[in-house]
Parts: structure tokens; C-alpha cells; sequence
């Protein structure tokens, strides 16, 4: 095995797979934004504190700024446009409209993967339970009142 | 007292409660957040051109520098670089953006990179583009620059002396300075009984941080001369004002689009000079280009909020409580460059008094330039650091006199029966109840138990306090308060911009002329839309976003200073008025009847009286635009109407710096809880309420989110969040590991409560609400202070930011902050 | 966000691993990626070449010996720690694991990675050292343990030479530990962080944030007294920065050394 600074990536996200050669110094989020073309997850920090760009690799929620595309060879990721299914909206997307979750929407896409990955764990988060589980999103909007709201009201 | 009529359309004080009728009023489900919540918005960011390149800067490692040769031909030489841009070029290209101000202001020249000098850290000296964003860090990183470091100046007071200038052709560090006064201070002195002395407060610097960042995507069309800017720039129309002249183009030439933008709050205000750079390579390259700003880019060199300084702060006071006013020498430190400055220096007197009958103030303003990134109107604008500072006026010469901060306050808010309310300087405050708004608070924090509460606190060793903060939220410029700053400026009055069409299918299309960044602007014009045209807000389609060529913009076209709900549905309501009115007509001439006759319902024209007698929506639309052989030749119809909404402004008496700056004054108060271990100065907020109040409430749901939302960047404001310079001029809080923003474990539980105060003015009776004045800054200072010490002991609170070891500090060294203060008793 | 070109493998092997290292000075280790990342986006660092750990699975898990000593491969998550019934063994690594940064964080972050990038405000350095951690180090020439308080050297700078790795941590068993600090809001940057181990006789408490390593100190018993007396001997000197002055540092090391103490107390 040698070091490379190019290679030919394969990652499964929202279940299509994809074929991709990619510097080895591209980030996983603008692998995803910029050579997918999936541009649900977004960036609003360069130092891997705001969670915008949070998927879910191999079911466990990371920071897409925070690894590399070629960390994720071989990996299934799912991103936030994976989660309605053809227009209807996941009981988690509807309780963030329903509680007004959401102002400018950019911190949402991160927030919504935070909250899944809760809720796949615990079916019944407590209120601190939820604020943990989203402390590394950063919302500059809602004070996060009614995400808090809308996690617990989709647990239910 | 300037006559004014009030023609309240509903009661004036609305119970929480009370069942509305229509659609106005109801929290209806947003529009926009199908397409949020499925990460299927456009934000600039997302917009991708067949051969981009991408921008990337390079920045000024110095705080102030001359700028001795910049050689970009290293960067030329790496594959995949499309090209440069330097500050040489832009010199010969633009001229300088214009500025707002008289002299010595007057005379800086700004231009989109530096031209000859850089003035802040961070300043942009040149720019590269190339095939990926990697590649034209790359080639930034090989720019070579040579630069003389200049002694600089970081400290606005210090600036004041000129020892170091910063920008040659003005002069001086002074960009605008002025004495405002208003009744009689001298007078007001002689008849106190106690003068309160405060030598100093400061307002520190920082910024509401939008979770996106600025940036565009820049495509240039050779063939008409137009850049197409694909941006998040949140008042557009100034934006080209300024842009314009300086590419020596017309205005027609700059379109804007955006669709989704991640926050703005005022810092997405001044984004002429990146997106002019943007725009010339663009023209240069003949290809489009993207800029995307970075976190830190953002923190070190976009915008930063007004950090102002206020000394000499004098209050005349009575026995009893009353005060007379106060005096104050401001300086405000607006970092290198003026841009949307000095509107700073006369945007606070929209509130001169804060929420109080105080008829005698003297403001001795002066703005600064300093070697520090330059400001921009962040949210609560100008207001927020004066009225931090009414607040703290107020909680101060309480604790010295031993007077309660709570019924001190009472006796001196304006009062419910005396509204419309005219300030000293001319301001109308339209409506409100201020000590009932306290009340409330009050009550949802259970100010009945504070002793008790007070003494459990005390029992587990936390020093416990309670504070108020007390704000307006003036919504609605009238420009013409710029003229007051600069009398040769031609800008006064406001206006905003709506077009409503019934299209060919029937299907109601409104065009808006702001730029929303999360307000939910589709949402709330659907349901002023539905409520005139008799359908429900589904059937109205709210075009997403901005776009200079729908031709629904004017001249203050944007989205900026609370007013959506009074300028921007009030040019939906004209709009939608006059689509019905045409509605109506084209009904009756079908049916032979009068427009009258006619009544939009359940989504159809018909005869009143006789429902058989309806044309559908689509029939309308489709016999105006496809079928309409036979109709009168004098109807004059078009069912596609633009609407200019024009609130009902003056010019000020700028001799007397005197006018009604701004049409509405929603009311902010809040009331915070808090608790501190004296071991450490850390904090905790344990009980938080605020309550609001904006006039007629459009939609209740997102007028709460705006209130959580301030207050969050409130509290962070208060607490953690500040720019901090070291000596050599770098941001030592460049991004958000050590500035640190409110987290979801950080918010203490927030309780809301509302009136509804219709405003007289208005044509929804709704005011804007989105800035909040701050409130949560000046309730958090008012009960650190409570809980710092008794009357004329402890500490005084006397900078808005106070992280934990400042805390720490004012309880170990109260006697160095108690000699700010002090009372002369008669 | 952009990183410097940088060449990029991921060996199934510690030996395959060492020899990549050995093969390029500029060559790094690449645990998490939670710190080394982002040094590389702020162009702070810019390796030559990452050798990613990630697929060897040597270096993953968590084994509780019948001595009640913990044996925690160097590219276990804090995830790992917090969720498993063997670090259970030692209550507090669960318990200061789960304060670190944020879920996604801890889901990638390792323990080999925090010690060995060993930023001065990280919470781990103190901990190991106050609980008496013990480091393996694997080098071509074979393998070497080294006590926690050994193992830190200067601020990024660690017992770890170039061309060797991190491999295990070995923790001994006990519960009479603490934990206090006090960090930027309520889970942001550390501004003083203090680790405290009563089990094994004379108490062990560990100072971070206060110098480029964690100030470890041996008071002669866990009354106030002497903590305090030994926090004050130690004559500190903390850094200055835009969180904290060197005094504030120096204040918050006493009290939060009693505080520390004082939750270890409770649980002997």
C-alpha cells in the first residue's frame, strides 16, 4: 500500500451509490455539496463547530467538514435529502414545521440529522436529553425553543 | 404636540385569546418550510455555472499597512488559475463607493480591495480565482505582498487624538460628529434633587453571526454589459446604489438574486465591496465566478455590530424618582471603514428617551475609525447600545438613590393613556403599555417569591439576581433622518414594493420586493393575500425570494430595520386591494353588472346575494388573458398590479435635529433571573421571561420565534460573545470555538407573554418586531448588578459583555468600578 | 476549510502503519480527525501524508482484565467509552468522555487522538495523568509503556516520536475520582480543568489548561487544607489568553482542585 493523493471513491448515500475520484485533501462536505451535487447538508463554520454539515455515516452522526471524502470509501451515508420519501415529509420534518423549528433553514438539515440519530437511540428523549443531543448544532435563528419542541413533539 | 389621528380599527389592547377572524392572525403552516426541512432550498452557495472558478482573497496580516508592491505572478504560473485582480486595478477601474457622510468622512475612499494601504486585519488586498476552491487557496498562499507596517489605532477614544490616521485624504480619524439637545438639560440640572454621575459605560463589540456566511456567484453577460450577482445580500437596492457608480454602470446592469439566505440580521448589509471585486472578475475572466466568505472570514473582515463608548453620563433626578433626562458624550467606533455608517450616529434617536417620559437629553455624538474590522446595522441597530444604555441609567441611579428598579421604572415609562407618545426630538411612539408589558414579566418569572428565591439561592452559597430590560424596537426608517447627519444627502421617506397577478390558470402569484432570510415573508404575505381575495393562503403563490428584475423593487428595497409587516404587507395589502378592485370589474362587466356588485368569496367573483352567479379565479384569469374578444373597450384592467407602499413621513427640522424618524415602536420587556457562584463569577441564567409587544400580530407562531431568537443572540451578547483584539490588531475570537454563541445546553427556559397594542399608523395595525432591542443584553447587566451588591455597595456592571471572569473581577475589585459613580444630593 | 495538498492511506495493520510513518518525516497519524483536520483547514498544519488508522482493529475496543485494569485501544471513540459496560470499571472516563465537545465529536474523537494532540485545554490529559494511566508506544524497534504524567511533553508535543504509535492506554481500576472544570458556557473550550484521584493511597490531582502539560500534584491529604496548600506550592503560571488572565487561571486551578477532590471524596 502506497499514499495517494487522488483516489477512486465509492459511497452509498440515501442509497444510490456513486463512483467518484476525489482528492485526498477534499472534505467530505464538499465532496457531498460539490461533486454530488447534494447540497441539503450546508457549512457555517470552518472549525467543525456549527454541525450544518452533519450526516449520518453508517448510522453514526458526524461532521461532514471534519473528515475527508476518502475517509468515507466505502461507507453509506445518509444525508437530509434522504429523509422524506418521494415529497412526503418524515413525522421528524413535519414536527419542525409544525412547531416553527426553523427560520432561515440553514442550520436545519444538520439539526434534523442530530435529531434522528436521538431518536433512532431513544424513543423517548427527555427534554436534557435532546439539548445534549444537539449541542453541536448551532442555530442563530430560534434560540432553539422550538427545536426542542418540535424533537420532543416527534418522539411522541 | 403634533396632531394625530387615531382611527383604531379593534380595540387596542387585544387579550391572548381572542378568536380572529380570516386568516390574519392565525399560525398558519409556513410556506417555505417544505422545501427547509428537505434540504431542497437554494442558497448562494448551491448555485453551480458550467467553468466557475472560485474567489478566494488574500488577506492583510497587519492591522494597518502601506501596501508596497503586490506581485501576483506566482499564482499565475499554477495550473488551474484563471486569473487575479489587485487593488491597483480596482483603483483604475471604479471609483471609490460613495459616502454618507460630511467631511471629514466625506473624504475616505473605499474601494472593493485596498488600494495603496490596508486598514484592518484581515483587510483584502487582492484576489484569486481558480478551477477549484483548494486550488485558489493555493494560489493566494503564493501572492506575494510587501508591506510597511504603520503604527495603529485600536481604541476609539485613542483614535479620537488623530496620532494615527487612518485614512490620508479625510484627515482625521472623525468620521461624523454633532451635538444633539433636546428640552432643556441645563434647566433640568438646576431643578434636581439628585444629580446621578456615571463616568463610564461600554458597549462592546460583537455580532449576530448568520449560520451562512456571504458570498455570490457572479455571472457576467459581455453581450449587455450585466452582471447576474446570485447572492444573499440582504438590502439589494442600496447595495446597487452603491455599486453602480463605482463600476461606472447603470443600476439596470446589477441584477440580484437570491432564493434562500441562512440569516442575515444586518451583517449581510454591506456587501458592496466583495461583490464588486466579484463583478470585475467576472467581466476580466469572462466566466463566472463564486465567492464563498468563511467563518473566519466573516468574523475577521465583514461586519461587526457598533461598539460604542459612553462617558460623562449625568441624570438629573427628582425626590420622588422622576428623571429629567440625562446627558452623555458617545463615541462610537465604526473599525476601518464607514460603509453603511455614519447612519449609526442619528439611527438611536428613534428612541432618545428609551421607554421614559424624559424630556431634557443631550448626546454629544462622535463616530471613529479605527483599525479593527469595519460595522454594519447589526440587528437592533444604533437602538440596542443606546437603549443598553437608558436601561443602565435607569438600574444605577435606582441602586444609588435605594430606589426599587421596578417602580422607578413605572413612574417613568410613558404611559398607556399617553400614547401617541411624542419623544423630545419628535419621534411619535404610536402605542403601547409598557407597565403592563413589566407586569407580566414580572409575573412569569414569579416576582412574588424573588425574597424567597433569593434566600434559597443564598442557602446553596449563589449570590442571586433579578433584572429588567426595557426596549422599543423601532421599525420603519424614515430616511430622511440620514439628511439630519448630512443635510446634501436626497434621501427621505421610505418605501417597499409588491406586485400581485392573477395569472392565465387563475392561480394568484405575488411578487415581494425584500429579501427574507427565515422572517417567512411567502407565509404572511399568503395570508394578507387570501384574506382580501376571499381564498385561502395555499392558493396564493409567494415567488421565493429576490430577484431585481421581477421589477418589484424600489429605492429601499430589502430586508432590514423591523418593517415587513408595515412596509412590505402594506405594499401587498395596496397591491392586493387593487387586483381585487380590478377583480371586481372584469366580474362585472362579464356579468353586466356593477363592481359593486360583485364580492370575492370562497375563491370565486359572484353577485352578493346570488352564489349561482360566480366566475372562478381561473375564469378571470383566463378570459383577461386568452378569452377576451368583446370586452368593453374601457376596462382598463390588467390583473397584474405593482404597489408602492409609502409610510407617512416628513422631512425632519434638521436645524433642530427634530422629526418623526420611524413610523412603529413595538415594545420589548424582559425579565431575567439569575445566579452566581461567587467562587468563580460563572452564571447561570434560571428563570428568563420576555414579553412582547408588536401591534396586531400577523402570525403569532413566527412573531415568538423572532422573539426567541433575539433573545438568544441577546443572552449570548451578554455573556459570552465579543470581539477581542490583542495588541497587534488580530481578532482573537475568529470563529466559533472561542466565540463561543449560544448552544442548545446554554439557553436558560424561556417563558413568553404578549399584548397587542394596534398601532394607529399602520395599515394592518401590525409593527415591525424582528430586532428586539437588546433586551436580553440589558436584563442580564440589570440583575448581575442586582445580585452583585445593595444600594451604593458592590460593583458597578458597566460593559454589556460580561463573561464569567469579568464577573469574577467586579467581586473582587468593587472599588474599582464603584468610583464610576456618584451622587450629588441637594 | 481548504487543506494543502496532502497524500492519504489507510493500512489494515499497525506494522503497515509504522512502516508509512517511518517511510515520510512528514508523515502523520490520523486517529478521529477531530483536531488534526481542523489544523489542516486552518492551514495551521499540513502534513505530507495521513495515515489513517481507522481500519485496524487492533487498535479498537475496550477489555477489562481480571486486576480490574482497563486495556482501551488507541483509536477507541469516547462513544465507545461512554456506551460500554467495561469502562464501566471506571466511572469517571464515561463521565468526562461525555463532556467533551459534542455527540458527533465524540462519535469520531479517540482517546489515542486527544492525548497525543494534547492541546493543553483538552480533558483527558489531565484525567490520565491524575488517574495513573499508563501508554504503550509501538516504534520499528518495538514496544515501550510510559506513565500518563511521562507521556505529555509540551503543548502538541508528547512522548509519541516520530514514526511510532499511540497503541493502548492502560487504566487501573478504581472509583474515587473527580472531575471539575469550568469551560466557556456550558460545554464550550475549557478555561481550567482539574482531575482528581483518591484510589491508591495519596491523592493525585491533575491541573490542565494551566501549562503546555497537565500540572500534576500530590497533596498530603484530601482535606482543603492541603489541596489548597498544594495547588498554592506549585507557584502556577498559567498562560494568558482572550478566555482567561493568568490570575483568573490561577484562582480557578484552587477552586476547582477542592471541587475535584471533593466529588472524588464522595465516592471512595
Amino acid at each position: 500500500m502506497e499514499a495517494v493523493s487522488r483516489k477512486t471513491i465509492t459511497v452509498g448515500v440515501n442509497g444510490e451509490q456513486y463512483e467518484r475520484e476525489v482528492d485526498a485533501r477534499r472534505l467530505l462536505i464538499h465532496f457531498i455539496r460539490d461533486d454530488l451535487d447534494l447540497t441539503g447538508s450546508h457549512i457555517g463554520c470552518d472549525t467543525g463547530n456549527c454541525g450544518a454539515c452533519s450526516v449520518l455515516l453508517d448510522g453514526t452522526l458526524v461532521k461532514s467538514c471534519m473528515m475527508l471524502a476518502v475517509q468515507a470509501d466505502g461507507a453509506k451515508i445518509e444525508t437530509v435529502e434522504g429523509l422524506a420519501s418521494e415529497g412526503e415529509l418524515n413525522g421528524l420534518q413535519q414536527a419542525f414545521s409544525d412547531h416553527h423549528a426553523l427560520q432561515c433553514g440553514y442550520c436545519t438539515p444538520g439539526m434534523l440529522m442530530s435529531a434522528t440519530a436521538l431518536l433512532r437511540e431513544n424513543s423517548s428523549p427527555s427534554e436534557e436529553e435532546i439539548r445534549k443531543a444537539i449541542q453541536g448544532n448551532i442555530c442563530r435563528c430560534t434560540g432553539y425553543v422550538n427545536i426542542v419542541e418540535a424533537i420532543k413533539a416527534a418522539a411522541q | 404636540m403634533t396632531e394625530t389621528t387615531v382611527t383604531p380599527e379593534r380595540p387596542l389592547v387585544v387579550e391572548e385569546g381572542d378568536v380572529k377572524p380570516g386568516f390574519i392572525g392565525q399560525s398558519v403552516p409556513r410556506k417555505e418550510d417544505k422545501r427547509l426541512v428537505q434540504g431542497e432550498g437554494v442558497f448562494f452557495d448551491d448555485v453551480k455555472r458550467h467553468e466557475m472558478g472560485y474567489v478566494h482573497f488574500v488577506r492583510s496580516p497587519y492591522a494597518h499597512a502601506r501596501i508596497k508592491s503586490v506581485d501576483v505572478s506566482k499564482a499565475l504560473e499554477l495550473d488551474g488559475v484563471y486569473g487575479t485582480l489587485t487593488g491597483d486595478e480596482v483603483a483604475i477601474l471604479t471609483d471609490p463607493f460613495f459616502e454618507l457622510s460630511t467631511p471629514p468622512g466625506a473624504n475616505i475612499k473605499d474601494y472593493a480591495l485596498a488600494v495603496g494601504r490596508v486598514r484592518h486585519v484581515g483587510d483584502p488586498v487582492a484576489a484569486v480565482v481558480a478551477r477549484t476552491r483548494e486550488l485558489a487557496r493555493d494560489a493566494a498562499e503564493l501572492v506575494e505582498v510587501e508591506y510597511e507596517p504603520l503604527p495603529h489605532v485600536l481604541d476609539g477614544e485613542e483614535s479620537l487624538k488623530d496620532e494615527v490616521v487612518l485614512h490620508e485624504d479625510a484627515g482625521s480619524n472623525t468620521v461624523w460628529s454633532g451635538v444633539f439637545d433636546w428640552g432643556d438639560f441645563d434647566a433640568a440640572l438646576v431643578d434636581a434633587d439628585h444629580v446621578v454621575r456615571i463616568e463610564r459605560l461600554h458597549f462592546d463589540r460583537f455580532s449576530s453571526t448568520p449560520l451562512e456566511c456571504s458570498g455570490c456567484l457572479v455571472e457576467y453577460n459581455r453581450g449587455t454589459g450585466q452582471w447576474t450577482i446570485h447572492g444573499n445580500h440582504q438590502m439589494p437596492g442600496v447595495g446597487a446604489i452603491w455599486m453602480a457608480p463605482a463600476l461606472r454602470v447603470g443600476i439596470d446592469k446589477l441584477r440580484f438574486v437570491s432564493q434562500d439566505i441562512g440569516g442575515g440580521f444586518g451583517n449581510k448589509i454591506t456587501l458592496h465591496p466583495q461583490y464588486t471585486a466579484c463583478c470585475l472578475l467576472a467581466r476580466k475572466l469572462n466566466r463566472p465566478v463564486q465567492w464563498t466568505e468563511w467563518r473566519t472570514d466573516q468574523h475577521t473582515a465583514n461586519t461587526h455590530g457598533n461598539e460604542r463608548t459612553f462617558l460623562d453620563v449625568t441624570v438629573p433626578v427628582k425626590a420622588d424618582g422622576t428623571m429629567l433626562g440625562f446627558s452623555v458624550r458617545a463615541i462610537d467606533d465604526c473599525g476601518a471603514f464607514p460603509r453603511y455608517e455614519p447612519l449609526g450616529c442619528i439611527i438611536w434617536a428613534q428612541v432618545t428617551p428609551g421607554c421614559y417620559r424624559w424630556r431634557n437629553v443631550r448626546v454629544d455624538f462622535t463616530q471613529v475609525c479605527t483599525n479593527k474590522s469595519p460595522v454594519a446595522p447589526n440587528r437592533g441597530y444604533s437602538r440596542m447600545q443606546h437603549l443598553w444604555l437608558t436601561e443602565r441609567i435607569v438600574d444605577i441611579v435606582a441602586g444609588e438613590l435605594g430606589l426599587d428598579p421596578i417602580e422607578v421604572r413605572k413612574k417613568n415609562y410613558v404611559k398607556h393613556e399617553e400614547f401617541p407618545y411624542e419623544t423630545p426630538n419628535g419621534c411619535i411612539y404610536d402605542s403601547g403599555d409598557y407597565a403592563r408589558c413589566l407586569d407580566i414579566a414580572l409575573d412569569l418569572v414569579g416576582y412574588d417569591s424573588l425574597e424567597e428565591k433569593r434566600r434559597e439561592a443564598e442557602s446553596r452559597g449563589k449570590l442571586f439576581g433579578i433584572g429588567i430590560g426595557s426596549t422599543l424596537d423601532s421599525g420603519t426608517n424614515n430616511f430622511g433622518q440620514s439628511m439630519i447627519l448630512n443635510p446634501e444627502l436626497q434621501f427621505s421617506g421610505n418605501n417597499e414594493v409588491a406586485t400581485v397577478k392573477l395569472d392565465i390558470f387563475g392561480e394568484i402569484v405575488v411578487t415581494l420586493g425584500t429579501v427574507p432570510q427565515g422572517q417567512g415573508h411567502e407565509t404572511t404575505a399568503s395570508q394578507v393575500v387570501a384574506e382580501i381575495l376571499g381564498c385561502t393562503p395555499d392558493e396564493v403563490n409567494v415567488r421565493a425570494g429576490h430577484d431585481t428584475y421581477w421589477n418589484s423593487t424600489a429605492g429601499f428595497s430589502g430586508t432590514y430595520a423591523s418593517q415587513f409587516a408595515v412596509t412590505g404587507l402594506g405594499a401587498v395589502k395596496g397591491a392586493t386591494e387593487k387586483l381585487a378592485g380590478e377583480m371586481r370589474q372584469l366580474a362585472a362587466a362579464v356579468f353586466g353588472c356593477s363592481p359593486d356588485d360583485i364580492e370575492l368569496v370562497e375563491s370565486q367573483a359572484r353577485i352578493k346575494g346570488n352564489p349561482e352567479a360566480a366566475l372562478p379565479f381561473m375564469a378571470l384569469g383566463a378570459i383577461l388573458n386568452a378569452n377576451n374578444a368583446g370586452l368593453p373597450t374601457d376596462l382598463d384592467v390588467t390583473l397584474n398590479v405593482r404597489h408602492v407602499y409609502r409610510p407617512p413621513f416628513e422631512k425632519p427640522d434638521l436645524e433642530r435635529k427634530y422629526g418623526n424618524l420611524t413610523l412603529t415602536y413595538a415594545t420589548q420587556i424582559h425579565a431575567c433571573a439569575l445566579e452566581i457562584d461567587a467562587e468563580t463569577g460563572v452564571y447561570e441564567i434560571v428563570d428568563y421571561a420576555a414579553v412582547d409587544d408588536c401591534g396586531n400580530r400577523i402570525h403569532p407562531q413566527i412573531v415568538e420565534g423572532q422573539v426567541h431568537g433575539a433573545t438568544a443572540q441577546a443572552l449570548g451578547a451578554a455573556t459570552h460573545e465579543i470581539f477581542t483584539y490583542d495588541e497587534e490588531g488580530n481578532l482573537l475570537t475568529p470563529n466559533f470555538y472561542d466565540y463561543h454563541v449560544p448552544h442548545a445546553l446554554d439557553m436558560p427556559p424561556m417563558k413568553t407573554g404578549f399584548i397587542e397594542s394596534t398601532s394607529p399608523f399602520t395599515p394592518l395595525g401590525a409593527k415591525g418586531m424582528g430586532e428586539g432591542g437588546g433586551a436580553g443584553i440589558h436584563a442580564v447587566c440589570a440583575a448581575l448588578q442586582n445580585a452583585l451588591g445593595r444600594r451604593g455597595e458592590g460593583p458597578i456592571v458597566w460593559r454589556s459583555c460580561n463573561p464569567y471572569e469579568s464577573v469574577w473581577d467586579l467581586l473582587q475589585k468593587p472599588e474599582e468600578t464603584r468610583k464610576l459613580v456618584s451622587v450629588e444630593s441637594r | 476549510m481548504l487543506l494543502r495538498e496532502v497524500e492519504y492511506a489507510r493500512p489494515a495493520s499497525v506494522q503497515e502503519a509504522l512502516r508509512l510513518l517511518g517511510a515520510n518525516d512528514g508523515a502523520r497519524a490520523l486517529a478521529g480527525g477531530q483536531t488534526l483536520i481542523n489544523v489542516m483547514k486552518a492551514r495551521a498544519a499540513s502534513p505530507d501524508v495521513l495515515v489513517d488508522l481507522a481500519d485496524i482493529g487492533e487498535l479498537r475496543g475496550i477489555e477489562l482484565g481480571s486486576d480490574g485494569t482497563l486495556e482501551i485501544g488507541a483509536m477507541t471513540t469516547y462513544s465507545d467509552i461512554i456506551g460500554s459496560a467495561e469502562a464501566r470499571a471506571r466511572p469517571i472516563l464515561g463521565e468526562v468522555c461525555n463532556q467533551i465537545a459534542d455527540v458527533q465529536v465524540r462519535n469520531r474523537g479517540t482517546m489515542g487522538g486527544n492525548v497525543c494532540s494534547n492541546d493543553p485545554t483538552n480533558h483527558l490529559p489531565p484525567l490520565l495523568v491524575a488517574i495513573g494511566a499508563t501508554m504503550t508506544i509501538v516504534g520499528q524497534n518495538g514496544e515501550r509503556s510510559v506513565p500518563a504524567e511521562e507521556f505529555f511533553l509540551g503543548v502538541y508535543m508528547t512522548a509519541v516520536g516520530p514514526g511510532e504509535l499511540l497503541t493502548k492506554i492502560f487504566v487501573p481500576p478504581g472509583k474515587g475520582d473527580g472531575f471539575a472544570s469550568v469551560p466557556i458556557g456550558k460545554d464550550g473550550t475549557c478555561i481550567v480543568n482539574v482531575a482528581a484521584s483518591l484510589d491508591g493511597g495519596a491523592p493525585r490531582l491533575a491541573i490542565g489548561c494551566v501549562d503546555a502539560v497537565p500540572v500534576l500534584l500530590r497533596p498530603d491529604s484530601a482535606e482543603d487544607d492541603a489541596v489548597r496548600a498544594a495547588v498554592r506550592s506549585a507557584n502556577l503560571d498559567p498562560p494568558w489568553d482572550v478566555h482567561a488572565s493568568a490570575d483568573y487561571r490561577r484562582h480557578l486551578a484552587e477552586v476547582l482542585a477542592l471541587r475535584a477532590v471533593a466529588q472524588a471524596a464522595g465516592r471512595t
